[in-house]
């Protein structure tokens, strides 16, 4: 029988890039997957014939650059178009756009707020130098701030160093902007409520909270984070959608030596005397490697596949009151012709960037408040983009492939999910961006509608939480997932965690699973 | 003339002058308004020790009594034990819970006290730092998963009781405009908790505002500041409304950091990235205080009108949309036959029903209403700590030579009472 270093439990994005890393250092390494590709939640798929789509996540931001040339993801066929503008349509048939060209946006600002276009650059400046300020903490393996191991004191002293060498000035705008809501941190820089809104909306997603509640003018941030090949505040698409992210990690672990099996569902981690000594597959086959990775989500990897009877009790009831509450639906169309937005009726540049259904706070927190009590937002928050628009080969010719982020379709829906509560959410989605696109009814061709509950049962995402667990302030850094085991380590020794569920966790980032095996090999050279 | 002049509308105010007098200085105090013979919120004991007064502090007991739907009330003693009893009564499961949720929260509520005595740490402060280590594992892990949580996550982490998670979780709002779901609400929670033995979210009251008043040392006279004349960057003393001005190399103000530095201050003494900043404190006012005077006392200390979680967050929805409660929250605590009582969300000076609390009331033969934000900054999490009210105010100083703050807005502030006008006190005597 075969013996393998590593057996990552997971194909999802995270789970291949700690394979190829593990793999690149010469680990013997197999990753299982469940369904029959990889991908995860970063997937593309033929849903409908001709009509190719990133069915769950649909852009490249946060895709960390170190990852993208450490495991050559170019060459393994990964190619970013860039999304280079937002278009936020008006209830009054007025709209505003941003774009990516520095003078063009301040005109279009000026159109609505002079006082916000100028505000607009000293607000990037100071959201950039945050941006800068944080983002070597996403490669950092969170020390335990409880420990006394001298090689994690060691740690904690010079995170706290690398905070003490920051500009005071800049650690309070900081801990302004993890503290604060979106809404109350913006209406300190802006008036045009379109403005406040599209920028707020960044804030919400994949959480359970409103542009007003604390906590989320962190997320602005990430705005300002996303990198890719070292320039700053692009957004983009994979071309073929984002499964060619997978799949070009896939190729990097598979030319590195990693095996990966697919169709090949995990039910059970091997534990004996307290260590991880392999996996069982749903159809009983048992694997045997020196230890195991788990991509999936906290809850599925500890009160699933390892039970709560191997855990301490502290840490079983971390993991137990750990949140998800998925509140994200995702809508991908088929059209016959492109939509013609009233505000700009004509097809132009700015069907291939971000159409964002968010004309001002108010509109984001009443769509919060339904979901707050349970319900799908009636007048919901819309990210929309039209990948064909970019990549001709997601469609046949003239016609096109439109994926919508829908916000909120709260998992815990009153009365649960049913067939007719997801005809509900699609018709709620279509007949709101209607209003704004009048001939969108007429161009839909083929509809899919996915909701949290589809999310979980499809990908496994506990609760359809995109990011693996709500990214909160008390479920992020020492605390993710659970105090003590925010290391990628767990209770049970061999037994390793690369998910989102882990620091620094969301977005299609890759940073844990490369934290993860960087974890792995400090402690198993 | 005075080395310092002090604008007081409150106890801090007060105890500043009385502490700078200690100090040998010559204080003059302009009370803007008369204080009430309560005094609310906690009095760390080194601020009475400071002043050398034996404070009369009351406690009411029960501290919380929450009506039951079906009748009854669950009531929250000062003593735990009666607390528990209460519990079972609703719910075995809590009334197991309460003792160690006590404890655990009692611990953190000990950090805070001490920190609230002394000037805020600062963020990258080592010794707080280490401070917070020697709360042991499981205090640092229940301080940093506590501190940036919604109070319904924390309550509904421990409790099954609607009706006991909707009154803790409205006293950790109270005057804030934000839900219980809102993060950083549990914060508030300890806040409220520190100065109290374990178990009691509620903060005590005394007569610190009697005291002070009847106190001799500084010049006291009632009067209203109309401008803090400042020359060079440093101040040369107070103008009263009528004109007269009062001259003084240290001004000492309690009122509010937007009243104070963009009101009272002729504009451009202070730059003007400080003055947009202080512009944006968050001051919104948030409920409506009424003081019931009736025709004999109730049968209760202390009444929370809040049934559950959901409700109180719903009675936060409206005040997002600038409108007032439909079903406001209500908390209303007795002494004797007068009444406070807080109706809570209301964000302008529209009038507020008591119908949800006539059933609990007799005949009132006498109200009075106030609007406003007692905190002058809301205790939220940006806005505490080294944060409050705006990092380049923290330690008392502003910009101008030889003006102070030392009002609600300050650290700890917000219901802590004096202690903001202690600190600010020493900070002067040490500068």
């Amino acid at each position: 029988m075969k013996r393998y270093d590593a057996i990552i439990v997971g194909g999802g994005h995270n789970g291949l890039a700690c394979a190829a890393y593990l793999a690149r250092a010469g680990r013997k390494v197999l990753v299982l997957e469940r369904r029959e590709r990889v991908g995860g939640a970063a997937f593309s798929d033929e849903v409908f014939p001709g009509f190719r789509f990133s069915v769950f996540s649909y852009v490249v931001s946060l895709l960390r650059p170190e990852i993208i040339r450490e495991l050559e993801l170019p060459r393994h066929g990964l190619q970013i178009l860039p999304l280079e503008s937002t278009l936020t349509p008006l209830e009054n048939g007025d709209y505003l756009a941003q774009w990516s060209d520095h003078d063009q946006n301040r005109r279009e600002l000026a159109r609505h707020s002079p006082r916000d276009a100028e505000a607009y650059d000293e607000f990037g400046l100071l959201l950039h130098r945050m941006a800068r300020a944080v983002k070597p903490l996403l490669r950092v393996t969170p020390p335990d701030p409880a420990s006394l191991d001298p090689r994690q004191l060691l740690e904690l002293l010079s995170l706290g160093q690398y905070f003490r060498g920051l500009p005071e000035k800049d650690l309070h705008a900081l801990w302004k902007l993890l503290t604060m809501s979106a809404a109350d941190y913006l209406d300190e820089w802006f008036e045009s409520e379109a403005l406040k809104g599209t920028k707020s909306a960044s804030g919400i997603i994949g959480t359970l909270l409103g542009p007003r509640s604390p906590g989320t003018a962190y997320v602005l941030l990430h705005h300002y984070m996303g990198e890719l090949d070292g320039v700053f505040r692009a957004w983009g698409f994979a071309k073929g959608g984002n499964g060619s992210v997978s799949a070009a990690m896939a190729a990097s672990a598979q030319a590195h030596g990693a095996e990966i099996r697919t169709q090949a569902a995990v039910s059970q981690v091997i534990i004996k005397s307290g260590k991880a000594t392999g996996v069982v597959l749903e159809n009983g086959e048992e694997i045997h490697g020196a230890y195991v990775v788990s991509g999936a989500d906290p809850r599925r990897t500890f009160l699933g596949l390892v039970g709560e009877k191997h855990l301490p009790d502290d840490f079983a009831a971390s993991i137990k009151r750990y949140r998800f509450r998925g509140s994200s639906a995702k809508v991908n169309l088929a059209l016959g012709e492109l939509p013609r937005f009233t505000c700009m009726p004509e097809p132009g540049p700015h069907l291939r960037g971000a159409i964002s259904i968010s004309p001002s706070v108010d509109y984001l927190e009443r769509a919060y408040d339904d979901a707050k009590y349970g319900e799908i937002s009636k007048r919901p928050y819309m990210d929309i983009v039209i990948p064909s628009m970019l990549d001709p080969s997601m469609a046949p010719p003239g016609k096109h492939v439109m994926s919508i982020f829908v916000q909120y379709a709260p998992y815990h829906l009153n009365g649960g999910w049913s067939d007719a509560r997801r005809e509900e959410l699609g018709d709620t989605v279509i007949d709101t961006l209607a209003q704004y696109a009048p001939n969108l009814k007429g161009a839909i061709l083929h509809r899919q509608v996915i909701t949290p509950a589809d999310i979980e049962r499809i990908v496994g995402l506990a609760e359809g939480n995109i990011f693996q667990g709500e990214l909160s302030l008390q479920q992020m850094f020492f605390l993710r997932p659970a105090p003590a085991w925010s290391r990628y380590r767990t209770p049970i020794r061999h037994l390793y965690q690369c998910g989102s569920g882990t620091h620094p966790g969301g977005g299609v980032m890759g940073a844990s699973g490369r934290n993860a095996a960087l974890a792995i090999l400090g402690d198993r050279p | 003339m005075s080395d310092v002049v002090v604008i007081s509308g409150g106890v801090d105010g007060l105890v500043a002058g009385y502490l700078l007098a200690g100090g040998g200085r010559r204080v003059t105090v302009v009370l803007e308004q008369d204080l009430p013979a309560g005094t609310p919120g906690w009095v760390p004991p080194p601020v009475a020790r400071k002043l050398g007064i034996e404070l009369t502090v009351r406690r009411p007991d029960p501290w919380l009594r929450a009506p039951l739907p079906g009748g009854g009330a669950l009531e929250l003693w000062q003593d735990m034990q009666r607390s528990v009893e209460s519990l079972r009564r609703i719910s075995p499961h809590d009334a197991g819970k309460w003792p160690e949720f006590s404890e655990r929260m009692a611990r953190l509520g000990a950090l805070l006290e001490r920190i609230y005595v002394g000037p805020p740490p600062s963020l990258v402060d080592t010794s707080f730092a280490l401070r917070v280590r020697r709360l042991g594992r499981r205090g640092m892990e229940d301080l940093m998963r506590t501190l940036p949580m919604p109070a319904a996550e924390l309550l509904d982490d421990w409790f099954e009781s609607d009706v006991l998670k909707g009154a803790l979780g409205a006293l950790a709002v109270a005057d804030l405009q934000q839900g219980v779901r809102s993060a950083g609400t549990a914060f508030r929670l300890l806040h409220f908790h520190a100065g109290s033995p374990p178990g009691v979210f509620r903060a005590p009251s005394s007569n610190l505002g009697v005291l002070l008043r009847g106190r001799s040392g500084v010049t006291v006279r009632s009067g209203k500041a109309a401008r803090i004349a400042v020359s060079a960057g440093r101040v040369t003393g107070v103008i009263l409304d009528g004109g007269e001005e009062l001259a003084a190399g240290t001004v000492v103000s309690d009122a509010a950091p937007g009243r104070t530095l963009l009101d009272l201050v002729e504009p451009g003494w202070l730059d003007p990235d400080l003055a947009r900043a202080v512009g944006h404190i968050r001051s919104r006012p948030v409920a409506a205080r009424m003081r019931l005077e009736l025709e004999r006392a109730p049968e209760w200390p202390t009444l929370t009108l809040a049934p559950s979680l959901d409700y109180v967050e719903r009675a936060y929805d409206a005040v997002k949309y600038r409108r007032a409660s439909a079903q406001p929250v209500i908390d209303a605590v007795a002494d004797g036959a007068a009444v406070d009582v807080v109706v809570q969300y209301v964000p302008d000076e529209t009038a507020v029903s008591l119908a949800p609390l006539e059933p609990h009331l007799p005949l009132i033969t006498r109200q009075t209403v106030q609007y406003g934000q007692p905190h002058q900054a809301e205790l939220a999490l940006d806005q505490a700590l080294w944060m409050r009210p705006l990092p380049e105010l923290a330690r008392y100083r502003t910009p101008i030579g030889g003006l102070w703050l030392c009002g609600q807005a300050m650290h700890p502030g917000a219901s802590v009472a004096g202690a903001s006008g202690y600190n600010c006190a020493r900070a002067i005597l040490r500068a």
